[in-house]
């Protein structure tokens, strides 16, 4: 018992709001441009490494964003 | 001696696997105190034992009424030694030809046992539920809330007594009856003592009543679920769901609200608030039931705890029922510990409900973060453990291991900790926002094979070449803009050159950016090579802007020489450097110019 140590999360709740807002623009911004990308090109001008490369980052961010939202709203996943 | 010795220790132990009554332990002075006033019977006795055998006593026994013992809730002894309280161990036990009789059996501590012809103090606390009725049973709204309580005018034991007094608390004045025993005395707090009596026989019993005034709340949770939901995120959320009955004397005829909001004592007996405490660090506490948030309740917040005013829909009168959720967070930090991947969780099993609760059945679950394994549970009071399950919620895959665990006929003295030690891999809390994160790329996925379907009916030849072309246009564009940054680095170069005159550096780069325009141009060569199969219109102006950007590129050649060759070299004067310099300048902007007048009218 005495090894054992008082359990702090790997964030700390204060931030969830700030981690969401943060994250969840970032997230955004990068899930606006993939689809602007998409709708804007034609197949003979898209490039599959930057449309995967662009979803990814996208997916990301808005992924950590929307964790972060549900805790802060006290969805505790 | 050694013999002797060991022969009484092999007594001892043999006598110790069957349980009877020592006759030879007696005790000296008993004083019992039966609390009646809450809907709680609560007994107190304060009992002096002494032993006459000649060997020590490692345990006795208390004993309950026939009765009474279908009522017992709770039950602990402690001694007290120089003003230190002394917990002693109390268990359930059985003896033959007693078997209507209830029996726990003391032990005394192993250091402290009961020495031969020693007197011992030892204090008895237990707890009785449903030991009270309403008689009469069913009241008026105007009436008040009378209680019939039968007990035993003399202390209960299986051993013999010497002086003995039983005094039964009922804390109002307005007794309407009790039974008559010699010696018994009324006091003015409404107090009731049977005693003190002589010597008497062991499972003395005569019978007595008492009726009287109890208008205490007479609350029973006849259900509870509580659920304990752990984070590894930082929060246990508990969630206790509550069926609740007045289990007082009924209400007979209608109910007034006019009487019951006029009238200081209608409806006396009937249970408008209660008052309900949770952890000092409780946070977003909810109260509600089927139909929403009841709105009508408080929270303080005290030094040491959370307190919650709840007050049902509608006062509660006799057989009537309740059923509400109360909800709040703690923070993990608080009961949960940690040493790398091993677990250890503290808490309450059961909580404050209301000031002398009666729970019934009690289900707790607790739920574990998902992929917590090797799970084990120690409690203070038996408790039966139901097989474990799992519990699905959201960004669940493979299920959060619940703990099951049932508890029966619980009252406040029940309230403590559970011990959980559980094994969590650290790398599952990336499991959340990877499912997450998965999800949204799925749905990138979806979109980038979406758009490369072609659903349209018959193919449109002509709107066909013409996103060909602009496809290969954009991508000449795009290359004629790196060139043109190629171009802008050779310039800086340029200029570094002019200020430090360091050939050496400026070869290094020279070099480089040779490679990139180089890459660049073959790139623009194959595109209008495409470019030509598709439209010559298209192809005669990409052939002007080639030209216009060779012309640009002679002119950083002639720039390069101009530096290199005259300026390093001091062969050119000042004046007329500046002069050629300003002259290549103004050249290099209007060919740079006219590239991009072309490249506009490309598009």
């Amino acid at each position: 018992m005495t090894l054992y140590k008082r359990y702090v999360s790997p964030v700390s709740p204060a931030v969830y709001p700030h981690l969401t807002l943060l994250l969840l623009s970032i997230g955004v911004f990068f899930t606006a441009w993939f689809f602007v990308y998409e709708v804007t090109g034609t197949k003979y001008t898209r490039n599959l490494k930057k449309e995967l490369t662009i979803s990814f980052v996208a997916a990301l961010f808005t992924g950590f964003g929307l964790l972060f939202l549900l805790l802060w709203v006290g969805i505790y996943v | 001696m050694i013999l002797l010795h060991l022969f009484l220790v092999a007594i001892t132990i043999s006598t110790s696997f069957t349980i009877e009554v020592n006759p030879k332990i007696f005790i000296n002075n008993a004083e019992c105190l039966v609390d009646l006033s809450t809907q709680l019977v609560k007994g107190e006795c304060r009992l002096s034992l002494e032993n006459n055998d000649d060997k020590p006593v490692n345990s006795v026994l208390y004993a309950f009424e026939p009765s009474i013992k279908s009522h017992i809730s709770y039950i602990s002894a402690h001694q007290v030694f120089e003003s230190n309280r002394l917990s002693l161990n109390v268990k359930p036990v059985t003896l033959s030809g007693h078997e209507d009789k209830q029996f726990y059996q003391i032990d005394f501590n192993v250091s402290r046992p009961l020495r031969s012809k020693g007197r011992a103090p030892l204090v008895v606390e237990y707890v009785l539920i449903n030991a009270l009725y309403p008689h009469p049973e069913e009241i008026t709204q105007k009436d008040r809330q009378l209680m019939m309580f039968y007990g035993n005018a003399y202390l209960y034991s299986p051993y013999k007594s010497l002086k003995s007094s039983v005094k039964f608390q009922t804390g109002t004045r307005r007794v309407e009856d009790y039974t008559n025993i010699n010696p018994v005395s009324f006091l003015s707090s409404g107090d009731v003592v049977y005693g003190p009596f002589g010597s008497l026989e062991p499972f003395a019993y005569s019978q007595i009543s008492l009726h009287y005034d109890n208008n205490t709340p007479f609350l029973k949770a006849t259900k509870l679920t509580r659920s304990i939901e752990l984070s590894h995120w930082g929060n246990v959320a508990v969630t206790d769901v509550i069926d609740l009955v007045h289990h007082g004397a009924k209400l007979k005829g209608s109910f007034s609200r006019y009487d019951y909001q006029r009238e200081t004592n209608s409806g006396i007996s009937s249970v408008k608030s209660f008052k309900m405490y949770l952890p000092a660090s409780a946070t977003s506490v909810y109260y509600r039931d089927v139909i929403g948030n009841i709105s009508t309740s408080n929270q303080r917040t005290l030094l040491d705890s959370v307190e919650l005013d709840i007050r049902p829909r509608f006062p509660l009168f006799g057989g009537w029922k309740t059923h509400y959720t109360i909800g709040y967070n703690v923070p993990a930090y608080e009961y949960l510990y940690n040493n790398g991947e091993d677990y250890f969780l503290k808490m309450r099993l059961i909580d404050h409900l209301y000031d002398n609760m009666i729970i019934e059945d009690v289900t707790v679950r607790i739920i574990l973060p998902e992929g917590s394994v090797d799970l084990d549970l120690k409690t203070t009071h038996p408790i039966v453990r139901l097989p474990d399950g799992l519990h699905y919620t959201y960004l669940d895959t493979i299920g959060r291991p619940i703990i099951k665990l049932q508890m029966s006929n619980v009252v406040e003295s029940h309230i403590s900790d559970f011990e959980l030690k559980y094994k969590f891999p650290k790398a599952f809390m990336f499991h959340e926002p990877l499912i997450v994160i998965v999800a949204i790329y799925i749905l990138f996925l979806t979109v980038i094979i979406w758009v490369r379907l072609d659903f349209s009916i018959a193919k449109d030849g002509q709107s066909e070449t013409r996103q060909r072309i602009s496809g290969i246009t954009s991508a000449i564009i795009h290359h004629f803009e790196r060139r043109a940054s190629i171009y802008s680095s050779w310039d800086e170069a340029l200029n570094k050159l002019k200020h430090s005159k360091d050939i050496g550096t400026y070869n290094t780069a020279s070099k480089q950016i040779q490679t990139d325009y180089k890459n660049e141009s073959t790139s623009i060569n194959e595109l209008a090579n495409k470019l030509k199969t598709e439209s010559t219109e298209l192809s005669d102006k990409l052939n002007e802007v080639q030209k216009a950007e060779k012309n640009l590129k002679e002119l950083f050649g002639q720039t390069q020489s101009l530096y290199t060759d005259k300026l390093i070299t001091g062969k050119v004067g000042r004046n007329q450097f500046v002069e050629l310099d300003s002259g290549l300048k103004r050249k290099k902007d209007e060919c740079q110019e006219k590239i991009n007048q072309l490249l506009k009218s490309l598009n």
